[in-house]
Order: C-alpha cells, then sequence, then structure tokens
C-alpha cells in the first residue's frame, strides 16, 4: 500500500508546514517516507510544492499521474501538478488566487475559475473545493488554510486522527482551539461533499 | 531508532555518530544544512564546528586537523570545490593521520543558480577517492564510511551528494555515537608535507596513487552498519540486459522496477572514483546490452566503455553517448524510464493522460518573479543607485555594473534590473577592472554583499587600488550571508555560534588603500542617492558600504518597530511605489464602481519606510509596533 500526496502554493501559506506534519505523522505510524521539498524564492513571493510518498516507495518524487491527493493551496500554481494527478484520486482545491506583483495592475490576466476547475475536471480525480482561507479568517485566524486542508486530507486518506491531532498540536505556536476547530471544519465539509 | 531526516540532516547525524572532531564548511545551496544542523546542536556536541570566510580556508582547518591525527570534515557545493582545488592537489599527494572528509553536493536541475558542474572530475583529477550518495540512510552511513576509509588508506576522500538526496527527507536508522579519544599530534616530516623539489613531489605522488589502489581492495565488499553495501551486483540469470547504476537515480530506477514488474540485473557503485574494475568487467561478461544511468556527465559510462572494450566480446552500451540519456538536468521517472524502455527495446506502458492538456496549462501558469524580501535593504541600495546614475546624466544602459553571488544579484530583475553579469564569488570587482582596461570610459560599478566580500572580494579590490582603475564597488552588507539560509560571516553580529569575534568591512577597506570610502543606510534615500552620485564621480577607487540589517533576521530577533499603512483618502492609486519597489507588501486594488483605485500595504511589512520617502503625495503614514 501506498500513497502520494502532492501540496503546491506560494510562499507564506504553510505548504511545507502541512507536508511536514503528514511526513511526522507518516513516521509515527512506521512507514516508509520520501519528502520532498521545493521552497527557494518563498520569501519573495515564489512558488512553493512538497511531494510527501508514504509505504512502498523508493523515488523521492511522484511518479505522473500517481498522486492519490493533490491539495492545491494557490489555484494558477495548482496547474504544475496536473501531470502528477491520478485519474480516481482527490483534488482539493483551495478557493485562493495570490497575484504576482505585477499582475496586481492587470487582475484580468491572471486565469478564470471555470478555465481551471476545467483543466482539473480532465484529470477523471475527484474535485473538492474549499475556501480554506474564508474558513481560517471567520475563525479568526489568519494564517490556518494549511489546517483546514489538513482536516480535509486527513478524511480522504483516513489518517488515524488521535495521532494526526497530536503531532498537529506540536506544530502549532497559538490558539491551539481555534486550530483545532479549523481541522475540524476541513474535515467536516470534505466528508459532506465525498459521502 | 528512525527519525525522518534529510540527506543533509543525515549526513550531520553521521558526523555526530562518527565522533568527528572539527567541521567547517562555507553556505552553498544544496549542501548548507550540515553544519546548519551541527551548529544549532552546538552546545551537546564536544566538536569545533565553523562557518569559515571561504571554502578553501574551511577546507586547510581541516586538513590541519586531520594532519594532526583528528577527524574532520568539510562541507561545500560544488562550485566551493573549485575553490579548494589548489589546497586539495598538495594535501591529497601527502595524504594525512587522521579521518578527512570532503563533503560537496552537487546541483543537477539547478535548484540554486550556479552552472550544472559535475564535481566527480575532481575525484579523477585530484587522485582522491569519492563516495556517491544514493540514499538518506546512506547519508548517515556513508559519513562513517568515509572516516573510516581516510583513515586506513591515511588519504582524504570525497563523500558526494546531488540535490534530490540533501533536500529529500526520509526515515533514517540511526546508528551508535562513537567516542573516540586521541590527542592531536603532529610529526615534523618536510619529505611528506612540503612540496621542496622533485623527488620528494613524485614520491608523493606514487603514494597517492598507492592509496588509490589500496581503497579498491577496502571499498568493493565494504558493507555499512544497517546492511548496504557500497558496490553491490544483483544478477538475473540468463538475463541478456544489465544496468549499472551510481547515486541519486537509485531511487526512480527502483521505482521504476517495482510500477512494471521488471526484474534486471543491476550493479550499483557507491565508490565512483576507483571504480571496481573487476567487478564491472565481471558484469560486463555476462551481459550484452547495458544500461548506465548517472546523472550530468558520463563518466562512469566511459569507463565502462573502456572495460567493455578489454573483455574481446561485442557489448551494447547505452547511456548518454549514444543519445539515449540527457548530460543536462535530474533523471526523472520519466527519463530512467525512457532508458529501460530503451534497454529493452519494448514499451513499458503509457505514462500519458491524454485527456489532460498539459500545454493549456502551462500556458495559463502565473509567472512569479522574484524580487528581494519585504524590507530587504537592497532594495533600497538599487533605488538609490539608478536614481544616482540618472542625476548624473548618464543612460541606463551605458553603465556597466557587476554583480555578484548571493541576495545582491536579485538587483538584475525587475524593476530595477540594475546588474549585467554573475559569474563567481568576488568576481564582481576584478571584472569591472578589465572592462576598465578595455576602455570602457563610462563608470563601472560593482555591487557584491558582505559575505562575498569576506569570501573572496578583498583580492581584487586591493588589485583596483593598486593598479589605479577608476571605479565604485558598492558592498550591500546586511551582517547575513542570507540567500542560503541566514549564516553567519566575520561581519555578523555574534548570536548563533557565540565565541567570535567581528570583522569591521571598513577598517578593511581602508586598510587596502581605500581613500573614497563612504557608509551610506540604504532605507535613507535622499542621502543614498548624493552619496552614490559623489562615489561615482570619484577618481580611482571609491567603495560605498550599503549597511543594513538583513530584514528577515531583523525581525525575527524583533529589532523593527514601526510598520506602514497607506492613508486611502490620500493616495491617488499612482502606484509610483509598486512600479519602482515592487515589494512584496504591496497590494493594488484596482478602480471599481464602489471605490476609486488605491495601493494598501499588508502586515507583513517590516517598517523600511521607502515607499513613504518616494510617495508624491505622502499618501503613506507610519504606526508604531504595528499598532
Amino acid at each position: 500500500m501506498e500513497s502520494n500526496i502532492y501540496i503546491s502554493g506560494v510562499g507564506g501559506q504553510g505548504a511545507i508546514r502541512l507536508g511536514q506534519i503528514i511526513a511526522d505523522y507518516a513516521l509515527q505510524k512506521g512507514k516508509k517516507i520520501k519528502f520532498f521539498k521545493e521552497v527557494g524564492m518563498a520569501q519573495r513571493g515564489g512558488a512553493v510544492h512538497c511531494e510527501i510518498r508514504i509505504g512502498n516507495v523508493f523515488g523521492s518524487r511522484i511518479p505522473p499521474y500517481s498522486s492519490d491527493a493533490t491539495v492545491v493551496m494557490e489555484l494558477s500554481e495548482g496547474l504544475k501538478a496536473l501531470e502528477f494527478i491520478k485519474p480516481g484520486g482527490t483534488v482539493i482545491l483551495n478557493n485562493n488566487k495570490v497575484y504576482p506583483i505585477d499582475l496586481m495592475t492587470k487582475p484580468e490576466k491572471y486565469p478564470e475559475f471555470q478555465e481551471i476547475e476545467e483543466l482539473f475536471k480532465k484529470t477523471k480525480a475527484k474535485i473538492i473545493w474549499i475556501n480554506a482561507k474564508k474558513i481560517a479568517i471567520d475563525l479568526g485566524l489568519s494564517v490556518a488554510e494549511n489546517v483546514v486542508l489538513l482536516g480535509a486530507l486527513s478524511y480522504i486518506l483516513s489518517f488515524d486522527k488521535r495521532v494526526l491531532l497530536k503531532i498537529l498540536k506540536k506544530n502549532i505556536p497559538r490558539e491551539i482551539e481555534k486550530n483545532l476547530y479549523a481541522f475540524q471544519e476541513g474535515y467536516r465539509i470534505t466528508e459532506g461533499i465525498k459521502k | 531508532m528512525k527519525k525522518l531526516l534529510t540527506g543533509n540532516e543525515a549526513v550531520a547525524e553521521g558526523i555526530t555518530e562518527s565522533g568527528a572532531d572539527v567541521v567547517t564548511g562555507y553556505p552553498g545551496t544544496p549542501s548548507t544544512e550540515v553544519v546548519l544542523t551541527l551548529l544549532s546542536q552546538k552546545k551537546k556536541l564536544d566538536m569545533h564546528i565553523e562557518w569559515s570566510v571561504n571554502e578553501k580556508v574551511a577546507f586547510e582547518i581541516a586538513a590541519g586537523a586531520a594532519w594532526a591525527g583528528k577527524r574532520a570534515i568539510v562541507t561545500m557545493k560544488m562550485s566551493g570545490v573549485n575553490v579548494i582545488a589548489d589546497s586539495l592537489s598538495s594535501i591529497s599527494y601527502s595524504g594525512c593521520n587522521g579521518g578527512l572528509v570532503i563533503f560537496v553536493a552537487d546541483d543537477p536541475g539547478v535548484s540554486a543558480g550556479m552552472p550544472e558542474e559535475d564535481s566527480r572530475y575532481y575525484a579523477q583529477s585530484m587522485i582522491v577517492p569519492m563516495l556517491d550518495l544514493a540514499s538518506q540512510q546512506e547519508c548517515l552511513d556513508y559519513v562513517k564510511i568515509a572516516f573510516d576509509i581516510s583513515e586506513k588508506i591515511g588519504g582524504p576522500i570525497f563523500l558526494r551528494s546531488t540535490t534530490d538526496i540533501s533536500h529529500v527527507a526520509s526515515d533514517v536508522v540511526l546508528g551508535e555515537i562513537l567516542i573516540r579519544s586521541r590527542k592531536a599530534y603532529f610529526t615534523r616530516d618536510i619529505a611528506k608535507y612540503t612540496k621542496a623539489g622533485a623527488t620528494w613531489c613524485m614520491a608523493q605522488h606514487r603514494d597517492a596513487l598507492n592509496r588509490l589502489g589500496a581503497v579498491i581492495e577496502i571499498s568493493d565488499n565494504y558493507i555499512s552498519e544497517s546492511g548496504i553495501r557500497v558496490n553491490e551486483t544483483y544478477l538475473v540469470p540468463d538475463s541478456q540486459c544489465g544496468i549499472i547504476y551510481a547515486g541519486a537515480v537509485q531511487g526512480n530506477f527502483q521505482e521504476i522496477l517495482k510500477n512494471y514488474n521488471l526484474n534486471l540485473s543491476w550493479l550499483k557503485i557507491g565508490m565512483v572514483h576507483p571504480l571496481p574494475e573487476k567487478r564491472l568487467k565481471d558484469f560486463l561478461a555476462i551481459h550484452d546490452r547495458i544500461l548506465v544511468l548517472e546523472e550530468l556527465d558520463p563518466l562512469i559510462e566511459k569507463e565502462v566503455i573502456r572495460i567493455a572494450y578489454s573483455t574481446n566480446k561485442e557489448i551494447t552500451i547505452l547511456g548518454k553517448l549514444n543519445n539515449t540519456l540527457p548530460l543536462i538536468g535530474t533523471y526523472s521517472f520519466r527519463i530512467i524510464k525512457k532508458g529501460i524502455e530503451a534497454l529493452l527495446e519494448k514499451k513499458l506502458g503509457a505514462d500519458e493522460n491524454i485527456d489532460v492538456d498539459l500545454t493549456a496549462a502551462n500556458q495559463l501558469i502565473v509567472k512569479r518573479p522574484t524580487s528581494f524580501c519585504i524590507g530587504c535593504p537592497h532594495r533600497g541600495t538599487y533605488y538609490a543607485l539608478n536614481k544616482a546614475i540618472k542625476k548624473l546624466k548618464y543612460k541606463k544602459d551605458e553603465v556597466i555594473i557587476t554583480g555578484d553571488i548571493g541576495c545582491t544579484i536579485l538587483g538584475m530583475n525587475k524593476p530595477f534590473e540594475s546588474c549585467w553579469t554573475e559569474v563567481a564569488m568576488g568576481a564582481s570587482i576584478g571584472l569591472a577592472q578589465g572592462f576598465k582596461h578595455a576602455g570602457i570610459e563610462k563608470p563601472v560599478i560593482a555591487t557584491i554583499g558582505d559575505s562575498t566580500f569576506f569570501h573572496a572580494g578583498i583580492p581584487p579590490l586591493i588589485n583596483a587600488v593598486y593598479q589605479k582603475v577608476n571605479l565604485t564597488v558598492i558592498i550591500l552588507d546586511n551582517g547575513w550571508t542570507a540567500m542560503t539560509g541566514f549564516e553567519e560571516n566575520p561581519g555578523t553580529i555574534p548570536i548563533v555560534s557565540g565565541n567570535t569575534s567581528r570583522v569591521d568591512i571598513e577598517k578593511i577597506c581602508r586598510g587596502c588603500g581605500i581613500h573614497e570610502l563612504f557608509v551610506i543606510d540604504p532605507y535613507d534615500v535622499e542621502n543614498s542617492i548624493k552619496t552614490l552620485m559623489k562615489a561615482i564621480d570619484c577618481l580611482g577607487v571609491s567603495v560605498v558600504i550599503a549597511r543594513r540589517e538583513c530584514a528577515l533576521q531583523a525581525k525575527r530577533r524583533k529589532k523593527n518597530t514601526v510598520k506602514y499603512v497607506v492613508n486611502k483618502e490620500k493616495c491617488t492609486g499612482c502606484r509610483l511605489c509598486l512600479n519602482e519597489l515592487a515589494c512584496p507588501a504591496m497590494v493594488f486594488s484596482p478602480k471599481n464602481e464602489k471605490s476609486k483605485a488605491y495601493m494598501s500595504i499588508n502586515s507583513a511589512c517590516t517598517g523600511c519606510g521607502l515607499c513613504e520617502s518616494i510617495c508624491p503625495v505622502g499618501a503613506i503614514e507610519v504606526v508604531n509596533n504595528g499598532k
């Protein structure tokens, strides 16, 4: 049994922390792990992505069309994941666009939601839309998109919640209760959609 | 016990478990985290750990410790091996008493912009054995093997990684920490440790070759603590096809064997120099078709062809030389699969999802050009430099600005587009002199960061003074080796490594004979422009030190006291701040039915105040402590 998880976003969204929590969880469960991180220019508004491979795996990168769960934290960046999404797998689309500086004055150059969704639909993966940023902000948390998405992933990949939450708590510097609620919201919404 | 460790963290663990005494290095992606990890555990480790001023110095320190019988390791990226090469050949010929390991991380696929150089050539040209890492577990295990072999043969050894090993985390089994206690000693032996005379040098050459010969014997059947064989052969009876591989390709290769249920003969090489000749010859003797998998240059492939020639039998060898595999970049799942398909002369099944339009997707992906971080002092320096050039009535395309390695090179990007060149550590100052001697009449300016200046910027500065060149050097001194992850350098206020003393760049410049020396605060726009104009107009070598701590480090140390906000009423939405500074904290809201166009600044503002300085309508206002 193996699971491949692809997470993409931009600097500051917590994509790598999300990956790290999952990798730590897999270690706790005694699994083999490969955890690849692309951080490069994160501090400077650059792209960020990570890949977590759990189980009987060897290569550090997900082979083409083999990602069981794909988390798109920023819509345009998510398009880079298309060639890894497994038909029949799950894609979580976080309803968030982050404009690079030169597009701020010409937002019309950013692709439309529908255009992006169309491309994802063709992967034959199950698509789940979550507005993680809004959920986090409604809870009064400015940076908890990744926690909401962890909740969603936890449902999709049937993670052992007890172990996962223990690791999550270790990774949260403050506002633990609100963050746990954010996790639960992500879990609940995904459960509702999937059922 | 198992731990989730990146390759570099595993190397650090291996160093701890080996009971190493001295660890040195110079930061460079993808090698930096080895020393960073050890420095973070410094208090509980009984070893000397340091960021040295450059790789050559770092290597010489490690070599000195190894000559005194201790275990020493030096870390660097592939470009660093170019820097140590001069000392390496001498120390390789002399050998050593203790264990001396050179850890080098190559960067195929270029995760941090530098030439995609293959450091394995140095193992050949410098007569130094080299272990090539193929997994994170090996990162830990092979440090111990490297020290062991180095001590057994009495000479230095390379331990080579690549980005895909160093920067990937995996579950790694930890071992026992070796407790050693060896007193430092060094016996005077000028026939071994000096190069005075042909007899001694040629005898040392012979010794180095003998050490290399001894390595084949020792390494070929070496098994690591967790059971990994350095060189290993796996044979499938009656198979015609075989694969010879080394390094990071192992992961994807094994993945393909698993995915397509293949059972193929293979030979894994962990010691890439010297190669296991006999093992290779035996393997070639029983296979007719061979695929060689190695990233970057065809070093092993060429040797395999040479050994194949001696078998007196026809063998087809597939690799880079017959264009089956590329010379550039990392070897992905797809590339290795293509290689195996060529070997087996059959397709292994489709790897395309024909419904997914990747070309259309690629066209939609938004480009994210990188600029300076929020509050970066270099933003102020390059802004002021461009303005100074303009005010001196020069056109932007007639003033050559040579850039250098590190964060400072980001001045080449929009909106500044200042730097014209980037070569190697310290090269900005040497190149600039060449432009002047070639007859470039307009000003030539070199920009260089503090750590890069310490590393290799001082000799070319002395040369410029010595040769009386008209030149302006701007040292962008943010107090940290920031690009690679905020390491300390001689100019840093010591906080992490503790017992170090600070070296003043200003005094160095004065000592080098610089009379026209200016210090500016890049956050003070008006004065920076004025001072830069004056410096560019000077005769002889002028130096401007643009000094202000890296904004991210200042923020971590809670040194920022203010933030800025935009007064929406006053803002005209002219976007001057956005166009001229391109700070990632700026947000532009276009005009709509409810509101005019206006700028805002998000909470990540670190309070540099540059936007306030240049706003033509005074719409940007300061708030204390971000409240």
